[in-house]
């Protein structure tokens, strides 16, 4: 008996044990394949002709041309402006949110995350439908204040600036509200004990201390403000660096427009790993582990501060959401102009983008979950092979997530359109060509939720928890399926639902490696919405926010809605 | 200075932390509050400091009520439990801030900075930031940080609970000798009685809100008010029974291990249900008759503490008595299955009223 009971134990050390970096290999070579190599090309064709030979020509045609100066400094000030005006934002919904107690306080720190889920696209539509030119607001205003011509709200500088900082100010606000929501109360009442006042306080202590939470917020608005392209497009802002990377690539006729394309691509994706770089230096040489043993007192707020606050964020809220609200009118609105609201409603629009021309939303579902698929085949080895093992290449793979996350979207596209243009090298297959390229840049820019998602779920299953049932004989895999996996596998659905969300919205990257009958619905929308027929594109933004809704509710329902790690440029 | 609370009652929403606290802690005095996590000791210490108010009560500084002056302005200095060092400034930096905060002259700033590092063996790591400090260290920062500014009176929030069992019996030593030194009035938070007792004049200890005991270690030791407290510091037998006979402040009690008499502590009738504390360095072995309470009980357990021998000899009725024997090397060991008898002086037992 006793001998039988030992007989187990004895078995795994006379096994063939396979080199754990041998297991991470296919991980490690997706990365390479689909990261690295489509970067390398870009980054070799912009200093290339087209017959092979090195060249610097293409770059100094970039750099000695006027207009690309002018849309580099527009694209700078862009970032930095709504850098600027998501912190003001950002850092007082944050402040308010783990401070002050007020009426609403818990609803409002739901809501104030939700722009930055919204689809982007989606959104600007919206703005126009509300803000345009024929939008609701001036309607209103011409007809009932006597306005003769239209305000206008949103065509231009301030308009991008507007979508933007709507958009993105909650990445300051989720990484701020961590950093603060870290501070251990001791830290400031040592400070007051010693006459700080609340001023000196907060300039003394807090701030240097939330530094770090507010970089990677920061970097990464600043980095996404840098490469959107399509929010500009929309209200008629063609001088911007990324606007001009897309308009050269879409158009096939200039071979030297489209190589300035190439050029500019790369150029981004040079910035954004420069951006992170100096994001890290920074946050690196001030990131310390405090470990909190109270949180300061939420103080109540009287007198008008307490109305004040509910009203600062009603007022956010409602310019941030104000976009989805113009986007559900036009979905349901029949012939809808010229008046502030529909008058007349009509189901036809959803009709047609569900029933009688699927495609779009099949599509998007088609990629998406396909996307999600090879997501979590790759992302979950690879957030286990960082979080739990010392295997060589785990530093550079860390990094290559991280990149990702930063890499701009149409980067990727035109990377990914040189890369896979040719046949590829043993197979010979053209990827551009194959409708798998869609989920596959899908993935890889989706990537990082899930691998993150993994990586922190998995630094809350003590070693020793696993240790212990190995120590009862529970083999390898077994104790992944009975000690790891039961605790893991909210965190990681929740990260690849994030994906997921992402992946239905990705207006950058699938936009331009699209090909007839590939079609997503950020296609959809952005093609129906250039070509006029605003009601179906509504609809299918419309359709879109619904599904994304429904994924964050799922998100909320899984985890409690801890989400604020996922979005930063440092961590990870 | 003279710290003095008077009636101090605190509420945190319908939670009463503190209810009805008075206590006086005299000039110079290394005062200690006492008692289990939640009691209200730590409440009572951030009333002291000035980050709480007081719901109902006063709190005096040298006679002088200090309601509603903020905490800068009490001449406090404050050690917290994670000593709150600021991670992003130098152990000079963390110092010297207050100083900058009062507009002391640079050359000033720099020569009390140094004194005080010096005081606290701390000379040569002011460039250090906490994160390079072991936490024996960032403690002491901690003490010279709240001692650069001259305070009135040293308030210590459990200051040794994260540092490990060596490190904490040396500091323990250095707090005490430092504040000997300067003869500042000390305020000393902690749940570990040993600490408490090498540390202090005088302790209260608390439970629930509530001063239960002041006195100095030797008082609550040897003549606990209430049977929390004879609990609480120490080790106690505890034997529930029923008072029998109570004369000259003396109480028969039986218990299920047989009649054992003790002093009674407050009022007893015969009747009422009490329990018997003694310590286990009073409980003697007794092989044969002779003492006047003498109950059998059989050896179960006997563990070598070097300078001593604790006996766990079980009674009748499953009660475990402990038994501490001194001089082990003049004591031939028991070994577990014995039969003995235990005795001890009813003077060093108490009797107290056991809630029914």
């Amino acid at each position: 008996m006793a001998q039988e009971a030992l007989r187990p134990s004895l078995r795994p050390a006379a096994r063939f044990r396979v080199p754990g970096v041998v297991l991470a290999l296919p991980v490690y070579a997706f990365l390479f394949l689909f990261i690295v190599f489509p970067l390398w090309r870009l980054f070799l064709d912009a200093v290339t002709t087209e017959e092979g030979v090195l060249t610097l020509a293409f770059l100094r045609d970039f750099l000695s041309d006027r207009f690309y100066h002018r849309a580099l400094l527009n694209s700078l000030l862009v970032a930095g402006g709504t850098v600027l005006g998501c912190t003001l934002l950002g850092f007082l919904a944050a402040f308010l949110l783990v401070r002050y107690e007020f009426p609403g306080r818990r609803l409002f720190s739901y809501l104030t995350i939700l722009p930055i889920i919204m689809p982007p696209l989606v959104g600007i539509m919206g703005l126009v439908f509300v803000l345009g030119r024929a939008g609701t607001v001036n309607v209103i205003l011409m007809d009932s204040f006597g306005l003769r011509r239209p305000v206008n709200f949103i065509y231009g500088w301030h308009g991008v600036l507007l979508a933007m900082i709507l958009h993105y100010f909650p990445l300051v606000t989720l990484n701020v509200t961590d950093a603060l929501s870290k501070l251990d109360a001791s830290l400031e009442e040592a400070a007051e004990a010693m006459g700080a006042t609340r001023l000196r306080k907060i300039r003394d202590i807090v701030l240097p201390l939330v530094t770090p939470g507010f970089i990677s917020g920061t970097t990464l608005v600043f980095i996404l403000a840098f490469a959107d392209f399509a929010t500009p497009l929309v209200v008629g802002v063609q001088n911007l660096i990324a606007s001009q990377a897309y308009l050269n690539i879409v158009q096939f006729v200039d071979r030297r427009l489209f190589k300035m394309g190439i050029v500019i691509g790369a150029l981004m994706a040079v910035l954004a790993i420069v951006f992170l770089l100096i994001a890290r230096r920074i946050v690196s040489a001030r990131e310390y582990a405090v470990l909190s043993y109270r949180a300061a007192d939420r103080q109540t707020l009287r007198g008008p501060a307490r109305w004040l606050a509910p009203l600062f964020f009603v007022a956010v809220l409602l310019l941030a959401f104000m976009p989805y609200l113009g986007v559900t009118l036009a979905a349901f609105g029949q012939a809808w102009s010229l008046t502030p609201f529909p008058e007349h409603w009509t189901l036809a629009n959803l009709d047609q983008v569900i029933h009688l021309t699927p495609i779009f939303v099949l599509n998007t579902l088609r990629w998406s979950l396909l996307a999600v698929i090879i997501i979590l085949a790759v992302g979950v080895p690879l957030g286990w092979v960082l979080a739990r093992t010392t295997l060589p290449g785990r530093g550079l793979m860390d990094a290559i997530v991280t990149l990702v996350l930063a890499l701009p979207g149409t980067a990727i596209g035109i990377a990914y359109i040189r890369a896979f243009h040719f046949p590829l090298p043993v197979i010979g297959v053209v990827l551009s060509r194959l409708w798998i390229i869609m989920p596959l840049v899908l993935a890889v820019r989706r990537m990082p939720y899930t691998v993150r998602a993994t990586f922190a779920s998995l630094l809350t299953v003590h070693r020793s928890m696993e240790e212990s049932a190995a120590s009862v004989g529970a083999s390898g895999l077994r104790v992944f399926a009975d000690i790891t996996l039961p605790v893991i596998w909210r965190g990681v659905l929740a990260g690849a639902l994030f994906s997921l969300m992402f992946a239905l919205q990705e207006a950058a990257a699938t936009i331009l490696l699209v090909l007839p009958g590939w079609e997503t619905m950020t296609v959809g929308i952005f093609t129906y919405y250039t070509s006029g027929t605003f009601g179906q594109a509504a609809a299918l933004g419309f359709v879109l926010i619904l599904i994304c809704a429904a994924t964050l509710f799922i998100i909320y329902r899984l985890t409690g809605a801890r989400m604020g790690g996922l979005f930063g440029s440092g961590g990870g | 200075m003279r710290v003095r609370l008077d009636r101090v009652v605190k509420r945190f929403k319908a939670l009463e932390a503190l209810a009805g606290v008075s206590l006086v802690v005299e000039d110079g005095e290394f005062f200690t509050l006492l008692g289990p996590s939640g009691c209200g000791k730590t409440t009572t210490l951030r009333i002291i400091a000035g980050f709480y108010d007081p719901d109902e009560g006063v709190v005096y500084f040298d006679d002088v009520p200090q309601n509603g002056v903020p905490p800068a302005q009490r001449g406090i200095g404050i050690v917290f439990q994670n000593y709150a060092l600021w991670p992003h400034m130098t152990v000079e930096g963390n110092v010297a801030y207050g100083l900058k905060l009062q507009r002391v002259p640079p050359a000033e700033i720099s020569r009390r900075v140094t004194a005080v590092l010096e005081q606290v063996g701390l000379a040569g790591l002011e460039r250090r930031t906490p994160g390079q400090l072991s936490g024996g260290q960032q403690q002491r920062v901690a003490v010279a940080r709240a001692l650069v500014l001259n305070p009135r009176v040293l308030l210590l929030d459990e200051p040794l609970s994260n540092l490990d069992a060596k490190v904490r019996a040396r500091l323990r030593s250095e707090i005490r000798r430092l504040q000997q030194d300067l003869g500042i009035t000390t305020v000393y938070v902690t749940h570990d009685q040993e600490e408490a007792m090498v540390l202090s004049d005088r302790i209260a200890v608390m439970n629930e809100g509530m001063v239960l005991q002041i006195g100095t270690p030797v008082e609550l030791y040897e003549q606990p008010a209430t049977l929390f407290v004879a609990d609480f510091i120490g080790t106690s037998n505890l034997l529930p029974g029923d008072a029998v006979e109570a004369r000259d402040g003396i109480v028969a009690v039986r218990t299920p291990a047989g009649v054992v008499r003790g002093t009674a502590i407050g009022a007893l009738a015969p009747g009422m249900p009490v329990v018997v504390a003694v310590r286990p360095e009073n409980v003697r072995l007794a092989d044969g008759a002779g003492a006047e309470t003498a109950l059998p009980g059989t050896i179960v357990l006997t563990q070598y503490l070097g300078s001593l021998i604790r006996y766990e000899v079980e009674m009748a009725g499953g009660i475990i008595v402990r038994v501490d024997v001194g001089d082990p090397h003049r004591h031939t060991r028991l070994l577990p299955g014995h039969p003995v008898e235990v005795a001890f002086a009813s003077r060093s037992a108490q009797v107290f009223a056991r809630e029914r």
